[in-house]
């Protein structure tokens, strides 16, 4: 057999190829029967005949022979694919320092790119659990008097706002609180609840996942006790058992019977809800992430209930045809109207209606705007360095790629080869990436504050992951264009030859190009530093006020007494002797705890804002009309010297006042000024709860509000004519106060074993834990902004060693010519400088534009702080200039004799 | 033999077909006339069916196709065994061995 070439002219068909192999068999038959003897016509005949039904067999191998060649061709692109991957693959690997820094580059990139806006969907983006969350609206009350505008409403006004309401369809309440649960089997355990109107749960659209939900009977005072506990209370506690429903447990010491299981996204917004109130947030206030585990029905009686007690918040739908402006012009009204019928109770009271998205959202879509708004330039910085890169590379390769041009490689294949490299670098980045946002995503739930709502649920999800997939393949396919796009500026001519192509002209238009990226990334580094700078800064200045006590070294325990074991009737008060003995022996026993130097107890912790009510100063009681409710904070005689409060004025209290003697009560500072002014205010008599109470003492003001928040007007009431159903227990300690901590709680347990004692920490804690939202944004730019840092170093570390090695010629020559080593350094500094001195004006100058979106977050530090610039431009400066550093020493050290001899 | 036993004899055919080009090289005619000449003309066999069986194993993969010229001059499409065909040979071979001497012990059987 002879072989033949196929000429490249046009190919035979497969049509024609198959009827030539046909018709050689006939033919061949066709001379074979005539050689025994046949005509041509029988020989002709015989042989088709014996052949079969030509047309159809025609057709059949026509149609195989089809599918072959689309095998074929399958097969031929995957194994140039195969080819391609394997030779991209060991291109990375023959340069690795190359491939080290542009995967990692591109891991940073797409991780932190991932991360964030899997937060971002986690948090805003998905839809919220309560269908048409548009409709619903949270009614605050107002005070015209103290400006405060989140107020929770007294169960009469809410009873009101629903009998005369039309804007708003549905109507519901609820109220947080905390229980004490116990059980045969576990310690007995503090947990967040929720007390809600009957309608709560079908106004917002949540249906139990087991059971139902409370019946209007069950919603009424004296009603039988029920209760609704939560999906994950079921599990942790119940073990999904299938009898929960009709199950009975013990809430406060009465037992309960369980008709309802919720979701877990029942609670969805209560939260922030409360977090947002300016007063009775219960357990939002406490910090740490909270679950509502027990559901509780209000048995509210609008007609007995005090207007002027305000316990509840209150949620509603806009009826069909509302809007919230309709809905606030109508309430407005109905406010007037209940101020002017209740002048004592609703004087000052207005409504104020608002969205319940821009409640729950409201305060977390600023920062993750920031967030985003700082990944993206993240990312930017990241893709900069990679293009840098890989234009720099593609430098190096235009000989290779020239020579493949010229040996016939088509320029799809060649743009394929690209692709496939370019693909291979961003999907090995997305594999680093994804690992890299999966470990952030961990650290960042762990710090993150609870207030951010469902940031519990943030995950990885297939939403996200897609998100990262179609990110990295626009990453890959315009890094992959890069070289192609590069041959093709170069006017890459198969014509030229393979040397000519670095031409001198076309090498400074590179340079130049990849220097105005650095410097793009230098800026871009500038303004996020900046950013991350100011929120340190803020956040330094946070800690150094001074929250008016000393945190340091006490531990902190809650507890709170339940009414059944140790009664707190009104008609007692103020002799509840089970309460008094229990917090006498508490804190003769902490005290006798080896490192106890101090012990305390309050009624509120330091870090609690606790509740307000309104007080007159006896002689001046008209001026009191619009004064602001100060809040009432009952401790016991020790608690300012555990906590050391300074005293201003006067005395603090002591064991001798005691229910017999006189009425005495402490203010603060910030009480001082605002009630009293400029007079002094010991001896003077405020009326407070009916009572009369004479001022004994004047202390530092504390920052229970939290510490930027500055001292909010307080008045004290010792624990022996006040006395303390449930509190903090404070002790000082000489060392480690968490050591204490197992102490603490063998006394409590001893003293009560069906007590909980809860929020055992060091107030430390307690108080890093109220700023953790600052802190959380804080590091997180933080972060970013080291990440740029990095990143905009190595772009110019890049770019000055580039630039050298494409120099050498030039740094040769100037050696020749009499430059010494030290000038060489110094000229490739100053190219350094040169890009660092504009990145950092054009930073600047962006960077006050933009952090001024961080108003919010910032404390006692202005936006375009001179400080913090100064300390970004001396910090990025010094990075960048030592990243200048080696390249102008590898300058320095170019041997002359060897570079010109190289031409 | 055409009609209910196409199947059958396809599955024949390729192992003849496989078998013919155990020594090299062959085009199309000569697989038909070596196969007719070796059964002694005893399995009639359309032509026709011969080069889809050719044509299925290219497919397959366990033969490959170059086009040659013959010593007379003509254009021929010579058929070649691949590795993958000489293994389908070797295995459809016992196969068919083990089922004929199976088929031939039951039919030899002399009533006693």
């Amino acid at each position: 057999m002879k072989r033949i070439f196929r000429l490249a002219v046009r190919p035979p068909s497969i049509e024609q190829d198959v009827d030539t192999e046909i018709e050689f068999h006939l033919a061949t038959e066709v001379e074979r029967l005539m050689g025994e003897g046949m005509t041509p016509a029988e020989a002709r005949r015989a042989a088709e005949r014996q052949f079969g039904d030509r047309e159809r067999v025609r057709a059949g191998l026509v149609a195989i022979d089809a599918e072959t060649r689309r095998a074929d061709r399958r097969r031929d692109w995957w194994g140039d694919l195969r080819r391609d991957l394997g030779n991209a693959l060991r291109m990375l690997r023959r340069s690795p320092g190359f491939a080290v820094v542009a995967i990692l580059t591109l891991g940073l990139g797409i991780g932190a790119t991932t991360a964030i806006f899997s937060v971002v969907d986690g948090v805003l983006l998905r839809p919220a659990p309560f269908p048409d969350i548009d409709r619903l609206v949270v009614i605050w009350e107002t005070d015209r008097h103290s400006g405060s505008f989140r107020e929770p409403t007294s169960i009469p006004d809410y009873a009101d706002f629903g009998s005369r309401s039309r804007e708003l369809g549905q109507l519901a309440a609820f109220m947080p609180a905390e229980v004490n649960y116990s059980s045969a089997t576990d310690d007995p355990a503090r947990l967040p609840s929720l007390v809600i109107t009957h309608q709560y749960l079908s106004m917002v659209g949540i249906t139990p996942i087991a059971g139902r939900t409370f019946l209007e009977e069950e919603d009424r005072p004296g009603a039988p006790r029920v209760a609704m506990i939560s999906e994950a209370m079921w599990v942790e506690r119940f073990a999904r058992s299938e009898g929960i429903v009709g199950r009975s447990i013990r809430l406060n010491d009465v037992e309960h019977v369980v008709v309802g299981v919720l979701p877990s996204t029942a609670d969805f917004g209560t939260l922030q809800l409360l977090g947002a109130a300016d007063y009775g947030g219960g357990f939002a206030d406490r910090g740490g992430q909270r679950r509502v585990d027990i559901w509780l029905p209000l048995r509210a009686s609008p007609a007995t209930a005090d207007r002027g007690n305000h316990p509840i918040f209150v949620m509603g739908r806009l009826s069909p045809m509302s809007t919230i402006a309709t809905a606030q012009h109508e309430l407005d009204r109905v406010a007037a109207d209940l101020e002017q019928a209740f002048p004592d109770a609703n004087d000052g009271r207005g409504v104020q209606v608002e969205a319940l998205p821009d409640v729950v959202f409201g305060a977390v879509r600023p920062a993750l705007g920031m967030l985003a708004g700082a990944v993206a330039l993240v990312g930017l910085i990241a893709c900069v360095n990679v293009a840098n890169l890989l234009l720099a590379r593609g430098t190096a390769r235009m000989r290779e790629v020239t020579v493949r041009a010229a040996l016939g490689a088509s320029s799809s294949r060649l743009t394929r080869q690209f692709l496939v490299e370019g693909a291979v670098l961003s999907g090995l980045g997305a594999l680093v990436g994804v690992a890299i946002a999966a470990g952030a995503l961990r650290l960042m739930m762990a710090l993150a504050p609870a207030s951010i709502p469902r940031v519990q649920a943030v995950s990885i999800d297939l939403r996200v992951l897609t998100v990262t997939l179609l990110l990295t393949a626009v990453v890959g396919g315009v890094f992959g264009m890069v070289p192609a796009l590069q041959a093709r500026w170069r006017g890459l001519d198969l014509s030229r030859s393979p040397g000519s192509s670095r031409g001198a002209s076309r090498g400074r238009e590179d340079r130049q190009f990849r220097s105005v990226l650095v410097v793009a990334e230098l800026a871009l580094a500038v303004m996020l530093m900046v950013g991350a700078g100011l929120l340190i800064r803020s956040f330094w200045e946070l800690y150094q006020v001074d929250p008016g006590f000393r945190a340091a070294g006490v531990l902190k325990a809650e507890f709170q007494l339940p009414t059944s074991r140790y009664p707190q009737r009104m008609q007692d008060w103020p002799n509840w002797q089970e309460a008094r003995q229990f917090t006498d022996e508490l804190r003769r026993r902490a005290l006798a705890l080896p490192g106890a130097v101090a012990v305390g107890i309050a009624g509120s912790h330091p870090l609690e804002s606790g509740f307000t009510s309104s007080i007159v100063v006896i002689g001046r009681e008209a001026e009191a009309a619009d004064w602001p409710e100060p809040s009432i904070r009952a401790v016991d005689p020790w608690y300012f010297e555990t906590m050391q409060v300074p005293v201003l004025a006067g005395r603090s209290f002591s064991a001798s006042d005691d229910a017999s003697g006189l009425s005495v009560v402490v203010i603060n500072a910030a009480a001082r000024d605002r009630f009293f002014g400029d007079r002094d205010p010991l001896g003077q008599a405020i009326r407070l709860w009916g009572a009369q109470r004479t001022v004994v003492g004047v202390v530092v003001n504390e920052r229970f509000k939290g510490l930027a928040q500055p001292g909010a007007p307080a008045v004290y009431l010792p624990s022996t004519q006040a006395p303390l159903g449930g509190g903090s227990l404070l002790v000082r300690a000489t060392g480690d106060p968490l050591l204490l901590a197992a102490g603490v709680r063998a006394i409590v347990h001893d003293l009560d074993p069906a007590l909980p004692i809860f929020g055992v920490e060091p107030l430390v804690d307690t108080m890093a834990g109220t700023t953790g939202e600052r802190r959380f944004a804080m590091l997180l730019l933080a972060t970013f902004a080291g990440l740029a840092l990095l990143l905009a170093a190595v772009g110019v570390h890049g770019v000055l060693s580039y630039s050298v090695a494409q120099r050498t010629r030039e740094i040769g020559i100037r050696m020749a010519l009499g430059a010494d080593r030290r000038s060489i350094r110094r000229l490739v500094l100053a190219q350094g400088a040169r890009l660092v001195m504009i990145g950092l004006a054009i930073g600047i100058l962006g960077a006050m534009a933009v952090t001024r979106l961080l108003t919010s977050l910032l404390y006692a530090v202005r936006p375009s702080d001179p400080a913090t610039i100064a300390a970004v431009v001396v910090g990025l400066g010094s990075i960048a200039l030592l990243a200048s550093w080696l390249p102008a020493r590898r300058a320095a050290g170019v041997d002359p004799v060897e570079t010109l001899g190289e031409e | 033999m055409a009609g209910a036993d196409l199947d059958l004899l396809q599955g024949t055919l390729d192992v003849l077909v496989l078998k013919s080009l155990s020594w090299g090289p062959r085009h199309g005619y000569a697989v038909a006339q070596w196969i007719r000449d070796r059964t002694s003309e005893d399995l009639r066999i359309e032509d026709g069916a011969l080069y889809t069986a050719l044509h299925r194993l290219e497919r397959r993969r366990l033969v490959k196709a170059e086009w040659g010229v013959t010593d007379t001059g003509r254009k021929a499409k010579y058929y070649q065994m691949t590795a993958a065909g000489r293994d389908e040979l070797g295995a459809r071979t016992s196969r068919w061995t083990t089922y004929a001497n199976a088929v031939f012990r039951v039919l030899r059987t002399v009533e006693g």
